[in-house]
This record gives structure tokens, sequence and C-alpha cells, in this order.
């Protein structure tokens, strides 16, 4: 028996496709959810075979779902999103499948999936490039912060730091610690409100009080939390660009 | 040109003195004047021209006309010449009254000549700024006409994307699709609620300003989709009190409510209560909708029209920028549109 989960936040679309399941042999809907919480936990508790998921959801969307999980579940996305934002993940995703689904559409899809190896099965999409060209720059970090899920909204991180492989986010309410690299947070946040002032250092520009001259071609910027970071010769220049010097 | 415009405040007292300087050569060696009276008389010419041309720009500058702007300057140059052309009369008199009749003579005879170079200089100074002013005015009609062309272009746009809304669209198709397996009834009623939508939407097209009972009408039909959508989530709760005559311009109550659904509904989970106050009060319709939300959560993908655009909207036609207001409490978040009610 596969083991199935749907997540989607309309009532009618998990029924559609647990209709469309029916016929396929084999297959058992162990849980359906609501929203990005609620199929966070699931997955966990039942470690599903295939996974149906949609986007766009109360809480977490879907992106932010998967980027939480270690272990991450085969997935089929079903979104009514354009096909343009589509195209960005269908080279790594199983499969999609755009709304209204066609139940041709949603055999082949189940087909494509039973047909491939269990390795290949797990490959993945890549959840941060998809992401931000699903909704643009990401105005909300993810963690988990001793077993809970934590949302922290762009506007409250003094500043990100990279911290082997992990990266650091300090916040006025304490710092959290995510698996994810310096780069990618950089990617998926505004470049405009944040700039990576150094090789291990994030900052909001709103976060900046001053910035004072320190060793040989490089500096220290004074933030408003009263942490000082260093800007290297490279970090400086991204600044003047973005602040306009 | 850029240049000169950049350094005018230092050209023109650089100029002053410049003529001063030639004033004051010009007396002396043809007009054969004492050096000490030719600069005198040059100082209290210039003084005397350069206050009054800044007393004029002040004029010029402060007050609006409805005549045509090169004839105002002229009057008002005439005006500041004339000035002019009198107090350094009357000083220059008072200063060498104790001089022989020569230096006298000779100035009542030099007035005409004052009088007509400083009526050229005040009248082209005026001419000049208040066409400068007119300049900047039309500049700025044509800004704010300009703004109005892309907002109702915006607007096309936002009721085309609204006639075809396709991920609404895409979305209530997804449902039907699931109710022709599960209920059949309710899919053929769901149907009926998406035609008689979409029909309105095509309807409205082109129209100035809608009755608030179909606007109403049709944010109903959208709402009545949404909640086979979502299943009983959600709850709209009204409280509506205003003329039935009552007209709105279209596309102002729809984005305020669709908003709603998404902080509202697509953001949160459980039940999800509405509400919509109606109330008309002297000339104003005044409307507000209120919905819960997450602030944890804020939705993703703006509609790109937005509050904002609602806002310019409003300002666009009535001028004013208090039309909308937003508030929110921890778990809700309140528009309020205020509508002048012309023919009321």
């Amino acid at each position: 028996m596969h083991k199935v989960i749907i997540i989607d936040d309309e009532p009618l679309a998990r029924q559609l496709i647990r209709a469309l399941l029916q016929p396929h042999a084999g297959f058992e809907v162990l849980a359906e959810c609501a929203d990005g919480f609620d199929g966070f936990k699931a997955i966990q508790e039942h470690s599903p075979d295939l996974v149906f998921l949609d986007v766009q959801m109360p809480k977490l969307n879907g992106f932010e779902m998967l980027e939480l999980l270690e272990d991450k579940p085969s997935v089929i996305f079903t979104t009514a999103f354009d096909e343009y934002a589509m195209k960005a993940f269908q080279a790594n995703a199983i499969d999609y499948l755009l709304k209204p689904i066609a139940k041709e559409r949603f055999d082949k899809a189940i087909q494509k999936w039973t047909g491939m190896a269990a390795t290949e099965q797990k490959k993945n999409v890549d959840t941060l490039q998809a992401g931000i060209v699903y909704e643009g720059y990401q105005h909300r970090i993810v963690v988990k912060d001793n077993g809970l899920i934590r949302i922290i909204p762009a506007g409250d991180i003094e500043f990100v730091e990279a911290n082997d492989d992990y990266i650091k986010i300090a916040t006025k309410d304490g710092s959290y610690l995510k698996k994810s690299t310096l780069s990618q947070v950089e990617q998926s946040l505004n470049p405009q409100h944040f700039i990576r002032v150094h090789r291990s250092y994030i900052i909001p520009v709103s976060q900046l009080v001053r910035i004072e001259p320190y060793e040989k071609e490089s500096h220290l910027a004074l933030l408003q939390c009263g942490a000082k970071i260093p800007v290297s010769k490279s970090g400086m220049a991204k600044l003047k660009a973005t602040l306009g010097w | 040109m850029a240049l000169i415009y950049k350094h005018l405040r230092w050209l023109l007292p650089l100029l002053a003195i410049i003529i001063w300087c030639l004033e004051a050569g010009y007396l002396h060696y043809y007009e054969g004047l004492g050096i000490d009276i030719a600069l005198l008389d040059s100082s209290v010419n210039m003084l005397v021209l350069a206050l009054t041309i800044w007393g004029m720009l002040l004029v010029v500058n402060a007050y609006p006309t409805r005549v045509g702007a090169t004839l105002y300057a002229l009057l008002i140059g005439s005006f500041f010449a004339i000035a002019a052309g009198f107090i350094t009369w009357v000083t220059l008199k008072f200063i060498f009254r104790n001089q022989d009749h020569s230096y006298t003579d000779w100035l009542a005879y030099s007035m005409p000549i004052r009088y007509f170079s400083d009526w050229l200089i005040c009248g082209w100074i005026a001419t000049y700024s208040a066409i400068v002013k007119e300049a900047e005015t039309i500049e700025k009609k044509f800004l704010k006409q300009n703004d109005l062309t892309n907002l109702h272009r915006e607007a096309e746009l936002y009721k085309l994307r609204q006639q075809l809304q396709p991920h609404f669209l895409y979305n209530s198709l997804n449902s039907i699709s699931a109710l022709t397996m599960i209920e059949p009834a309710k899919a053929q009623d769901m149907i009926g609620k998406l035609s008689d939508f979409l029909r309105t939407s095509v309807k409205r097209d082109g129209q100035e300003r809608i009755l608030l009972d179909e606007e109403l009408q049709y944010i109903e039909a959208y709402l009545s989709i949404e909640s086979v959508r979502f299943g009983d989530r959600l709850h709209i709760v009204y409280e509506k009190n205003y003329q039935p005559q009552t007209e709105i311009p279209p596309f102002i109550l729809q984005p305020v409510m669709e908003n709603a659904i998404k902080f509202g509904l697509y953001g949160k989970i459980g039940q999800v209560e509405i509400k919509v106050f109606i109330r008309q009060q002297d000339n104003m319709l005044y409307i507000s909708v209120t919905n819960p939300y997450d602030k944890d959560n804020q939705p993703t993908r703006g509609t790109g029209f937005g509050l904002e655009g609602i806002k310019r909207r409003l300002y666009l036609l009535f001028s004013r920028t208090d039309l909308l207001e937003l508030s929110k409490t921890d778990t809700t978040f309140t528009t309020t549109l205020s509508i002048p009610q012309t023919n009321a």
C-alpha cells in the first residue's frame, strides 16, 4: 500500500483528489490537511510515500512546509497558478497538476510516479527557487525552534549570521538556527532591504545606525540592536549602491 | 543652459554689480559727473531696482491670477517700474538736496530714460517669471492627467483580470469538477452561480457609476462561490442603512471585499466572519468592512490593484485623500470607505 497525504485548503479540492485516486489500486489516503502546519505534522507522523500539495495555503505555504521537512517526501503539486510559475519547478518536481485537474492528466501523474524508482521518487523540487518565482522575495523566514514552527517576519530580523552548516537569525526575541546557507537567504530576501555586508553576515538596511571605519579597508556597522557587524570592502560598495551615497 | 539656471542666484547679483559699475562709469565719463556723485547715483539706482524686483517677484508668485499670465505680469511690472523710478528720484533729490542746481536739473532731465529702463527691466523679469510659473502649473496639470490616464489603464486591466479572474475561475472549476463526482446537484447549482457572476462582470463594463444594490449582488455572487469552495467557513454579516437609489463608482468596494477575503479566508483556518456596515450620513456614504486576520501570516501575492490603488482612484474621482481609512487591532482589520454622494 502506498501511503498518501492530501494537503489543500479547499475541502472540495481534497475530495476531488481522493475521488480521482479511487480507481488506482494500492493507494491509501492516511490524512487530509487544510494548511501547512497540519501538513507538516501529518508528514512527520505518517512519513507518506506520496503527497499531493497545494501551494497557496494559510499559515505555511507549500514551499515553506517542504523547506522545514528534513526527510522530504515525494510531492505532486496541485495549483491553479499560472503556467509560467509552474515552469520554474516542473524540472524538479515529480509532477504538477494544474487546477481544474483533468482525470487523464491525474492518471498520467500517478503512472509516472509508480514507474519511478524509489530513489528517483525522492528527488525534490528546489523549494527556495520555486518560492521566489512563485511569490517574489520572501517577507518571512520559517524556522523550527525546539520542535515548534516559528514564523519570523522579515521586518523582525536584526541580522543573519553564517554558522557552519547553519545560519543564525537574530531577532529582538532571541536568535534561531536554521539549516541553510547565507547565499540562499540572501537570494530569498529583497536586496533593497537586506544586504550581505560580509561573507558571514546579512543585515537589514533599516537596522543600520552608523558605519565606523575599522581596520584597513574594512568597516564596522553599528545596528539598532547594539550589535557591531563587520563590513567588508565589497559589502561597503553594496551598501553605498543601495543607499545611494 | 542648465548650468546657468543652476547658478542663477549667484549670477543675478553678479549681473547687478556689473551693471552698477557700467552705470557709474557711464555717468562719470559720458555725463561728466564727479566720480563720487556718479557712484552714489548708480548705487541708489541699483539698490532701489533690486529691492523693487525682489518685491515684485514676491507679488507675482504670491497671487495667482485668472488674467492671462503675460498681461498680468506686464501690469505688475509697469507698476513696480513707476514705483522704482519715483523712489529713485525722491531718494536722490533728498541725498543731493545741498548740491547745486546743475545736478537736480540733470536728474529731472534724466528721469524719463530712468523710468523707461526700469520699466524694461521690471517688465521683462515679471513676464519671464510669470511664464515660468505658468509652465510649472501646466506641467503639474499634465502630470496629474498622466496619472489619471495611467490609473484608467490600470483600472481597465483590473477590470479585464476581474472578468476573467483566472485564479478564482480555475479553483471554482476544480470545485465543480469535484462536485460532479460527489454531489452532481450541487455542481449544477455552483455552475449557475459562476455563470451569474461572469454575466454580471461582462455587463458592468464601461459604467461610470453603478447602483450599490447591484454591486452588493455581484459581491454576493462572488461570495457564495467562495462559500462553496471553502465549505461553510465563511460568514458575512451585513448592516445596511442607505437609500435605495444610492450609487457608487465601480471597482471600489469590490477590491476592498477581495482584500478582506484574501486576508480573512485564505490567510486563516477555521470559521471566518466578515462584517459589512453601510450607512449614509448627510451627503456621505460610509462602508466599512471588517475581517479577521492573522498578523503572523500575511497572505502572499497582491492583486496588483490593492488598497493603494483604491486610494488613488478615490483621490482622482473626488480630489480627496481622506476617503479610505484603515485600522487594525490584533485580530481584526477594518477598511472604511467614505463616498461623497453628489446627487443626494
